[in-house]
């Protein structure tokens, strides 16, 4: 080999201490579709999996209806899910009307937050499920404490997505990602003298916390009434 | 010409022994039967053997005086038995033919296993093989002949010894008698003759032998000519797989029952283990010392080898349920059950492996029971926030019907409240104004109702009620209805 040639090759690779900044390519994050085109459009795809994603909002602002989105859209694309339901609240008929495959759900209900934590664990643990949710009101940073880097280290080891449904954020930065639904309108049809019906709401959702994307991003969620 | 093999564990009640309680290995220990100054050796370990205790001629007393540090057992037929079960179904792992003999040996068809095995010699490493993971120290013959075989075992320096066919007799010729175990009386009279070796005694012709000592004699030359008096006699192993065992002492505590539990329920599912099947149910029969049984029968969610996840499901079933009084004598059932394949599609998500999957399912029943795992099952009823659970099957890749496209928004979810929660509903001209009850309450700020639901009213507990869907002044959006008959509101959802 030529002294040109060499030198053209150590170019071509790199020499021996050089040090290239900004050229690193980090490792492109699989996503599992929400089913909402606009989230994922917000989202970059979808939410992350082998990662946590937690899903934060009041009582009547549509998580649960957004958590079925996701996890509809799972199960439409053939994945097996799991569905943690710490308040025993799911209704298999409500679900299955917004698209869940109940064939391919799993539905755990424990008794209280520890419980539903290491079902969480157990299932994440046990590969092969798409998507974890975990539905609980009661968790709070201080009673997730010890599990949440275990779960963490459980989704990103299987590649499982796990999406947190709660009142508040609480898995603090070991959530790869934070949604909270905000303010909320209620849409009825009707009015006075006439038939009043729930026609569905509207709720502002609020990309909070990103480990993967861009912050702050906000679109408006309509969920219809069945 | 047939071929046998001969699983054979050489001191059956020692082996059981141990088995049942791995902290004896090693030690000088013997097994008793009898009780007070009647009680007799009847089985020795070979440290205690090593000693001068001799099974079957020293007493108790006896023993004792010649080993101080001799450890003493009662003999348990029922860990006798469930080491030859489980001896049995080392050999039904590899063979469909097979006979079991109650002092410690299987025979079995070797020409049966020629599919699963390269040769003899590797058949007879893996039955010691397996044994071994069952808890027993075994050794394998393999000959022509149910006599050779078990010979060839018996004599099985290493562990394994074939005998090939042809050379049965010269393996058979330099043996003593006494690896026949003939009667006493025919032995003496053979050694009167000047007969030691089975080479001499199978040398002699049958018909002079037998006009002189009999059928017995004849027979003991048939065998030493390494011929069998019958031919092998298989039996079909029960599909349930059994563990026992008599304690020391009667158990009225929770966690060392545990730990006996624990060794059992890894001895059976070390059994299950040979067939590559998981255990379904499981029984548990408690003999109490108030001569009660205590059985109980727990199913799994799914068919688990998981020793963990077992004995979680055990530990809750006993704290559930605590029997009533003192357990003397334990028996464990595994029910085996084929761990549930699924074809997985070229592209689909693969989903969940099914033996992982069995034994997280079991394992999540364990922590939250059985009932609350499973697959969500639309009830046929209009009965609101009706709902059922069933046994959670893992869908084959083409095994659900085509889905809908998503709608072009979400769908708003109704969380149920179970039970309904009763509230307190002040109404202005017959609408809701005022709503209060526990974790919720306010002002109405909108109402759309009333719907009326009437239904079931053929069963024993019919329906008829009044639906509302309520926004309050908390935020939140409820599903509320009015029983029609008592008056009485309750709130059984929350739109979310």
């Amino acid at each position: 080999m030529s002294m040109s040639s060499a030198a053209a090759l150590l170019d071509r690779l790199g020499r021996p201490g050089d040090v290239r900044l900004g050229v690193a390519h980090p490792e492109a994050v699989p996503r599992l579709a929400t089913g909402l085109p606009a989230l994922d459009v917000a989202l970059g795809g979808g939410i992350p999996r082998g990662r946590i994603t937690e899903l934060a909002g009041p009582r009547s602002a549509g998580r649960t209806g957004l958590a079925a989105a996701v996890a509809a859209s799972a199960t439409r694309a053939g994945e097996t899910i799991a569905w943690v339901d710490a308040e025993d609240a799911l209704d298999p008929a409500a679900v299955a009307a917004a698209g869940i495959a109940l064939a391919r759900l799993l539905w755990v209900r424990p008794r209280g937050v520890a419980d539903a934590l290491r079902a969480a664990e157990i299932l994440l643990g046990a590969g092969g499920f798409g998507l974890v949710l975990l539905d609980t009101d009661s968790v709070s940073a201080d009673s997730g404490k010890r599990a949440w880097p275990r779960l963490a280290r459980a989704a990103e080891r299987t590649r499982s997505a796990l999406l947190v449904v709660a009142r508040r954020r609480a898995a603090g930065t070991f959530a790869a990602l934070g949604l909270e639904l905000g303010a909320r309108r209620v849409r009825w049809t009707g009015g006075p003298g006439r038939l009043v019906l729930l026609e569905g709401i509207e709720a502002s959702l609020t990309v909070a916390r990103s480990r993967l994307g861009k912050l702050g991003q906000s679109l408006v969620v309509r969920q219809a009434c069945a | 010409m047939p071929r046998i093999a001969c699983l054979l564990v050489p001191d059956l009640p020692v082996a059981a022994a141990c088995r049942a309680t791995p902290e004896l290995t090693g030690l000088p220990f013997a097994l008793s039967e009898g009780t007070g100054p009647h009680a007799r050796v009847v089985a020795a370990s070979p440290a205690a053997r090593a000693r001068g205790v001799q099974p079957g001629r020293h007493s108790l007393a006896q023993a004792r005086a010649l080993a101080a540090d001799l450890v003493v057992r009662p003999r348990d037929p029922t860990v006798e038995r469930s080491a030859l079960q489980a001896l049995a179904h080392v050999a039904a792992s590899l063979a469909s033919r097979i006979e079991p003999v109650a002092d410690g040996a299987v025979f079995l068809d070797a020409q049966g296993a020629t599919h699963l095995v390269e040769s003899e010699a590797a058949l007879a490493t893996a039955l010691v093989a397996r044994a071994a993971r069952v808890g027993l120290a075994a050794r394998a013959g393999i000959g022509t002949s149910m006599t050779v075989a078990r010979l060839a075992a018996a004599r099985a320096t290493d562990g394994t010894l074939v005998v090939p066919a042809g050379t049965e007799c010269g393996f058979l010729a330099p043996l003593p008698l006494t690896c026949l175990a003939p009667p006493a009386d025919l032995l003496a009279t053979l050694e009167r003759w000047g007969v030691r070796r089975l080479g001499d005694l199978a040398r002699l012709p049958i018909a002079e032998v037998a006009a002189r000592l009999g059928p017995p004699g004849a027979m003991l030359v048939r065998r030493a000519r390494g011929e069998d008096e019958r031919p092998l006699a298989p039996v079909s192993l029960a599909g349930l797989v059994e563990e026992g065992i008599s304690l020391e002492y009667p158990l009225d505590n929770l966690e060392p029952l545990l730990f006996v539990l624990r060794g059992m329920i890894e001895r059976a599912l070390a059994r299950l283990g040979l067939e590559g099947i998981g255990c379904a149910r499981l029984g548990l029969t408690l003999r109490l010392d108030d001569r009660r049984r205590d059985e109980r029968l727990l199913a799994l969610a799914a068919p688990t080898r998981d020793v963990r996840t077992i004995l979680t499901c055990l530990r809750v079933d006993l704290e559930a349920r605590p029997p009533s009084a003192a357990i003397e004598h334990v028996t464990l059932t595994a029910h085996p059950e084929r761990v549930r394949a699924a074809q997985l599609g070229l592209f689909h998500p693969a989903g969940p492996s099914p033996e992982r999957l069995a034994t997280t399912l079991a394992r999540l029943a364990a922590l939250c029971g059985t009932e609350r795992v499973g697959t969500p099952a639309v009830v046929d009823s209009h009965r609101p926030g009706a709902a059922a659970v069933a046994p959670f099957v893992l869908p084959g890749a083409r095994g659900l019907p085509e889905q809908r496209a998503p709608e072009s928004g979400g769908r708003l979810v109704v969380r149920a409240f179970r039970p309904p929660r009763p509230v307190e509903v002040f109404c202005d001209r017959d609408r809701p104004d005022f709503l209060r009850g526990e974790g919720l309450g306010g002002r109405v700020v909108a109402v759309a109702g009333p719907w009326r639901l009437v239904g079931e009213w053929w069963s024993e507990s019919p329906f008829a009620r009044d639906y509302y869907d309520l926004e309050l002044s908390d935020g939140g959006l409820y599903r509320c209805y009015r029983e029609q008959a008592a008056g009485q509101w309750f709130v059984d959802g929350v739109y979310d």
